[in-house]
């Protein structure tokens, strides 16, 4: 790579651009259909009916309609306490004490245990999405095992703690995937520096906290902004558990974007909101880049 | 490491009380499914039996596994094969810009899919791709940032050193690929074999547009499509047909499994 005159590499050009030529078509084609969702969210673009083809410019309008209108502002805030709780306190967090645990736990245990995380994510989300339904029911698993031997009523978690419970579920579902993460960037730690940090008396929390933690940041910079633009988005967990409701309690942005452009019909609509949640994405990922950029 | 005895073994109870909470709401799909008379309540079962399994696999059920399998390692390979012929010149040669390509690349994709859904679907009928193929190079496209952005940097990490001794040895460029770059990161081109193969095997939506026929269904939409189909929810049937359609992921993860745990390694270098 800092090598430029690799005869190997220089006399191939041709072969090596030929190499590239499929992967180019193929971007191409997902640049066209991007530039095509942007002018999408200019137009009174409908799913049927008469403005499915006789649809018309309409300026800026869809994009005033964000926040003139009620739904995309209760929708957004829906999904930053969505991401913020599941994606960044769940997973990140869980991931990371799973990881520094395991790491000092029997092999046996450590298998079990990564096994066990690891069937959640694998799960298919509409298998998931299932589970949880059965579990939060109101003859499921919590309210038989937990809720009715301590003397309370069933509740019917999912009408009445619908945001929490789908939280849960996408905590259980992703949590495997910052546990991986972060255990392959413990394993990159160098165990001398550890072994040192102990020889000069630093208590386990100060190892992590203190060694651990600044020599992974980047990895942990990575990571997060993964989880978050993933969460972000993510859509057939919720939809299959209460398709938004009850209500709009659920309705991150990402269902938003779904009931209005497939539902409703609401194809111009539904562009400006995926735009709208492109540059939020965006800034978001600025923010993390910066972090993993800034020298330690 | 090797801290005192007491504290390791709260520890170890501690992460196995997790791991069983982890695992509590299988509960429901392994009762409900090996449950004949199955009623979609959490019960032990009076009588065990794989009359379920037998249900969900007879009619279309087949037929959607193979659609699923068609679908998930049909997108895993082309994503595999085109990214790699274009990740190793993208690390190898000095391209002006790349990685901010890559990133721009990848930030792009995290458009919710939901978004170029119309456009995608728009072409497709226009080239009359609507059916498993199309689906496949639906997929691919959608894949693509994020396959290239992971295999490029595993290529990185393969030490130049090895080709310039190839290549003084006479070997070719196709040499030196096949019988260095490729072997040595071979964890890497699993974990994204694997993330390719999952992510289509459990893609519901681009199935769910682009097949328009009972016969080009994979399990996904089968399974959705099962939900109301006889009246009442047939919940032994669903739960059979839950554990049928989730095995595959899970079987191919822990074959896997060694190199997956490397492979993972790679993805949190900076890009």
């Amino acid at each position: 790579m800092k090598n430029q005159a690799n005869p190997w590499l220089t006399s191939n050009l041709l072969v090596l651009g030929l190499g590239m030529l499929p992967a180019a078509l193929l971007i191409g084609a997902l640049l066209y259909f991007t530039a095509w969702a942007f002018a999408f969210s200019f137009t009174d673009l409908a799913l049927v009916g008469r403005k499915s083809v006789e649809w018309s410019w309409v300026g800026l309008q869809n994009f005033e309609r964000l926040f003139t209108r009620r739904g995309f502002l209760e929708s957004l805030w829906t999904t930053v306490i969505f991401v913020f709780f599941s994606a960044i306190v769940g997973q990140s967090v869980l991931g990371f004490l799973l990881a520094a645990l395991l790491r000092g736990s029997q092999s046996t245990i450590r298998t079990v245990v990564e096994v066990c995380i690891m069937l959640g994510w694998l799960l298919p989300d509409i298998v998931a999405a299932f589970l949880w339904s059965a579990t939060t029911a109101q003859t499921g698993l919590i309210n038989q095992l937990i809720v009715v031997p301590l003397g309370f009523a069933p509740i019917n978690f999912i009408n009445e703690y619908a945001l929490p419970i789908v939280t849960i579920a996408n905590v259980w579902k992703g949590t495997a995937w910052s546990y991986l993460l972060f255990s392959a960037a413990l394993d990159s730690v160098s165990r001398e520096v550890v072994e040192a940090a102990k020889v000069d008396g630093a208590t386990p929390f100060q190892r992590i906290w203190m060694v651990q933690l600044p020599i992974i940041r980047p990895h942990i910079a990575t990571n997060m902004l993964f989880i978050t633009i993933w969460t972000f988005t993510y859509f057939p967990l919720i939809y299959a558990m209460t398709g938004g409701g009850p209500g709009r309690q659920t309705e991150t942005l990402a269902v938003f974007l779904y009931n209005q452009s497939f539902s409703r019909g609401n194809l111009g609509f539904g562009s400006a909101i995926s735009v709208a949640m492109l540059v939020i994405v965006g800034l978001l990922s600025l923010v993390y880049l910066r972090m993993l950029r800034e020298p330690k | 490491m090797e801290s005192n005895p007491a504290t390791s073994r709260l520890t170890a109870i501690a992460l196995s009380f997790m791991a069983v909470i982890w695992v509590s709401p299988f509960s429901w799909l392994i009762l409900n499914a090996f449950n004949p008379l199955s009623t979609g309540q959490l019960e032990i079962p009076r009588s065990i039996g794989l009359d379920n399994f037998a249900l969900a696999v007879s009619g279309n059920a087949g037929r959607q596994f193979l659609n699923s399998m068609l679908i998930a390692a049909g997108t895993a390979t082309l994503s595999v094969v085109v990214g790699i012929s274009a990740a190793y010149p993208l690390s190898r040669l000095r391209i002006p810009g790349r990685n901010a390509f890559l990133w721009t690349l990848v930030l792009l994709r995290m458009l919710p899919s939901a978004g170029v859904l119309v456009p995608l679907y728009f072409a497709a009928q226009r080239g009359g791709l609507l059916n498993q193929f199309g689906v496949i190079i639906a997929l691919t496209i959608l894949n693509l940032p994020f396959t290239l952005l992971l295999l490029k940097n595993f290529f990185d990490t393969v030490p130049i050193e090895l080709e310039e001794a190839a290549y003084v040895e006479g070997a070719s460029l196709f040499q030196i690929v096949t019988r260095i770059v490729l072997p040595m990161s071979r964890a890497g081109i699993a974990v994204v074999w694997f993330f390719s193969f999952t992510g289509a095997w459990n893609e519901f939506l681009l199935p769910l547009i682009f097949a328009r026929v009972q016969d080009a269904f994979p399990m996904s939409v089968g399974l959705y499509a099962a939900f109301g189909q006889q009246g009442a929810i047939n919940y032994g049937f669903l739960t059979a047909f839950s554990i049928i359609y989730a095995a595959p992921a899970i079987g191919v993860y822990f074959l896997l499994r060694r190199n997956m745990n490397t492979g993972f390694a790679g993805v949190g270098v900076k890009g």
